[in-house]
């Protein structure tokens, strides 16, 4: 009987510090996994801060100007047609908007 | 007692006090010193941060990012750990961009701990992590960036070094956009790696809420290119543009000359990043006549038909003589308000009264705050009656003796496309959390009504007039019909105290579509060169920006409407 006492009380000690070196570990696991968590957010938002630089309008207008040498339409070539639904449907689709350039500008149209 | 006891006594003896050695060293250590070291043990294990929140990111009404937090390095020095100050810093002089005698200066200083240079682009932390020195050091802080650079600063504001909003919405929304502060210990080990991050949940810190806003990145765009263009080609010192929502009194855009990139304001002065459109007042001029033309109106004073006479440009009041640009004779109300006469405007104002008069320039907000949600915002300029000379109800229907901003103009003038109701104007629409629920709904507030829909819809022909026939036919826009009215304004000389004949300010203020207006704006351009006129200087800024931005927002032209529905 005493034993058996004697090696539960040292199972309970083994137990006992096998979770406290558990805890240890897995808490330096957590670490890790907090670093890598920090690390991916701030690439995330060095990522965010790139696109929002690359979609500035600003930057937009620059690059279609000077470099693909687009202009901006001038007055009788923006068309806005307000398409109504021909067939009712079940759910009224959102009303679109669609562009339509009357004349584009010779030579750049077709590329 | 034979010698085998007495060594027996002389063995317990030995560990007796062996014991009591150790029961004295144990009671030392755990009773006596034992305050002083388990702080001992607390420095050496434990690790006490502050760890705050990011800030609150700002967004376009579209969600387009217009200001956000990244985490950049910080980089130190400890001159105490450097073996050679000069060979650190001809390293590191190339990475920080910095005279190397300047950072040697820091490096020779007798600390433990130096900034060398705080929130610095990722790339230069990656190059100093490469130079590996011993004794410097990097820490990551939040900075912020306003990734479209120039575009909407003079709102948008910018934060100091520690992270506090210094101006603008950064400052105005400071409570709701900054991160939580909380201090935090952590446990390290030998190594220093922390361990046993109890409660993990709540050790992370909130950040600050978001805000959306009425602003749309495109609209604001299209008015600070053309503003900047105007103010450019006319040699102007400033100029502001508004372009509002009537019917909500949200703001599209609020462009302002000359601007100003946020993300590096550390050389300029407040003269720079001052928002103009809010904080300068003007003298109108004659976009004041809008208000004179309201309040007789509604107080049937005059009707559109009522006959004028223009006393061939020249009229005196008080000893002072007013003239007309043009000589004009008897006219219709709604002529004189097209041609813009002064005498017109001021018989007007005569009829009227002091006290409808005041009456009617309060109620259209004139002489308060409109209250919008942004800092540094002036009441404008307007006396009580009691003040007032005997030529002062003259000059205020030809918009002098009175002081407004821009903001406070173009609010009244949407009041009148609003059929006659005065809104509350407004930048911030929503506020969110970090998970982005939405914390608060901004609505559209009206804060009164300042004459019936009729008075409003009088009006506007009339001031489709002005664009049709009078001074303002520069601001017609192809296609749509365009209600406004132009505005030139002597300014006062500060050299001199009287009205400079080489300063002026040139204004035009409107909206559009005329019949179910879309647009309310105001386009000011101060102290231009050359020919100053509102018509001028401004009218083509409004009909520019306007036509781009009924393009943008998809709003037919009159003339496609009647084709489409001929084609019916």
């Amino acid at each position: 009987m005493k034993v058996i006492t004697f090696i539960a009380g040292l199972c309970l000690v083994f137990l006992f510090v096998w979770e406290r070196v558990d805890i240890v570990r897995l808490g330096y696991h957590v670490e890790r996994l907090k670093t890598q968590k920090v690390l991916l957010e701030r690439e995330r938002d060095q990522l965010q801060v790139k696109f929002s630089t690359l979609t500035a309008p600003e930057r937009i207008a620059k690059v279609a100007t000077d470099k693909l040498g687009l202009v901006p339409p001038q007055q009788g070539q923006v068309f806005i047609v307000h398409p109504q639904p021909v067939v009712p449907v079940l759910a009224t689709p959102p009303v679109e908007q669609v562009r339509i350039a009357r004349s584009m500008p010779i030579g750049r149209g077709d590329k | 007692m034979g010698p085998s006891r007495s060594r027996r006594y002389l063995l317990l003896l030995l560990l007796l006090g062996g014991f009591g050695i150790i029961l004295f060293r144990l009671v030392t250590l755990q009773v006596l010193q034992a305050a002083e070291l388990t702080a001992r043990a607390d420095r050496q294990h434990q690790k006490s941060v502050t760890l705050e929140g990011a800030r609150g990111t700002v967004t376009d009404r579209h969600g387009k990012v217009l200001a956000m937090n990244m985490e950049v390095p910080s980089i130190f020095g400890v001159p105490t750990s450097l073996d050679s100050p000069t060979s650190a810093a001809r390293s590191l002089s190339p990475v920080l961009r910095i005279r190397r005698d300047e950072i040697e200066k820091k490096l020779r200083q007798d600390k433990h701990f130096v900034w060398l240079a705080r929130k610095v682009e990722p790339e230069q932390g990656q190059r100093l992590e490469q130079l590996s020195i011993d004794g410097i050091g990097m820490v990551m802080e939040g900075r912020r960036f306003y990734p479209k650079g120039p575009l909407l600063a003079h709102v948008l504001g910018f934060v100091g070094m520690d992270g506090l909003g210094l101006e603008g919405l950064e400052r105005r929304y400071e409570l709701q956009l900054h991160g939580e502060k909380r201090v935090t210990i952590l446990q390290r080990d030998a190594l220093g790696r922390t361990v046993f991050p109890k409660g993990l949940r709540e050790q992370v810190p909130a950040a600050g809420h978001a805000l959306t806003l009425t602003i749309d990145e495109v609209i604001q765009y299209i008015a600070e290119k053309e503003l900047e263009e105007a103010v450019n080609n006319t040699h102007a010192k400033a100029g502001a543009i508004i372009v509002m929502e009537p019917q909500t009194g949200a703001i599209l855009a609020m462009a302002v000359s000359p601007r100003f990139d946020p993300n590096t304001v550390a050389a300029l002065t407040a003269d720079r990043w001052r928002n103009r459109a809010l904080t300068d007042t003007y003298e109108p001029g004659s976009t004041m006549k809008v208000v004179v033309a309201a309040a007789a109106l509604e107080e049937k004073v005059m009707m559109p038909g009522s006959m004028v006479f223009g006393e061939n440009g020249r009229m005196t009041i008080a000893n002072t003589t007013i003239h007309d640009h043009e000589k004009m004779g008897w006219m219709t109300f709604a002529q004189m308000i097209q041609k813009s006469s002064n005498i017109g405007a001021a018989k007007t104002g005569m009829l009227l009264g002091e006290q409808r008069m005041y009456r009617y320039l309060q109620a259209f907000g004139f002489g308060q705050r409109t209250e919008v949600d942004l800092p540094g915002e002036v009441g404008g300029l307007l006396k009580s009656p009691r003040e007032w000379g005997r030529r002062s109800l003259a000059s205020i229907s030809m918009g002098q003796e009175v002081g407004v901003t821009p903001l406070q103009m173009v609010s009244a003038v949407s009041a009148i496309a609003n059929d006659g109701v005065l809104m509350k104007p407004y930048v911030v629409s929503e506020v969110r959390d970090q998970k982005g629920q939405s914390l608060k709904n901004i609505l559209p507030h009206v804060r009164r009504r300042v004459v019936s829909p009729d008075t409003a819809r009088t009006l506007t022909t009339i001031l489709e007039g002005v664009v049709t026939n009078g001074t303002g036919m520069k601001a017609a826009i192809a296609g749509y019909r365009v209600a406004g009215k132009t505005g030139t304004a002597q300014k006062v000389d500060p050299r001199t105290g009287t009205y400079s004949s080489t300063l002026s300010v040139g204004s035009f203020v409107g909206f559009v579509p005329a019949d179910a207006p879309r647009l309310a704006m105001i386009v000011v351009i101060d102290e231009p060169q050359g020919e100053a006129w509102g018509g001028v200087v401004a009218a083509p800024v409004f009909r520019r920006v306007g036509e781009q931005v009924l393009t943008y927002l998809g709003v037919s032209r009159d003339d496609q409407v009647k084709i489409a529905m001929a084609a019916r």
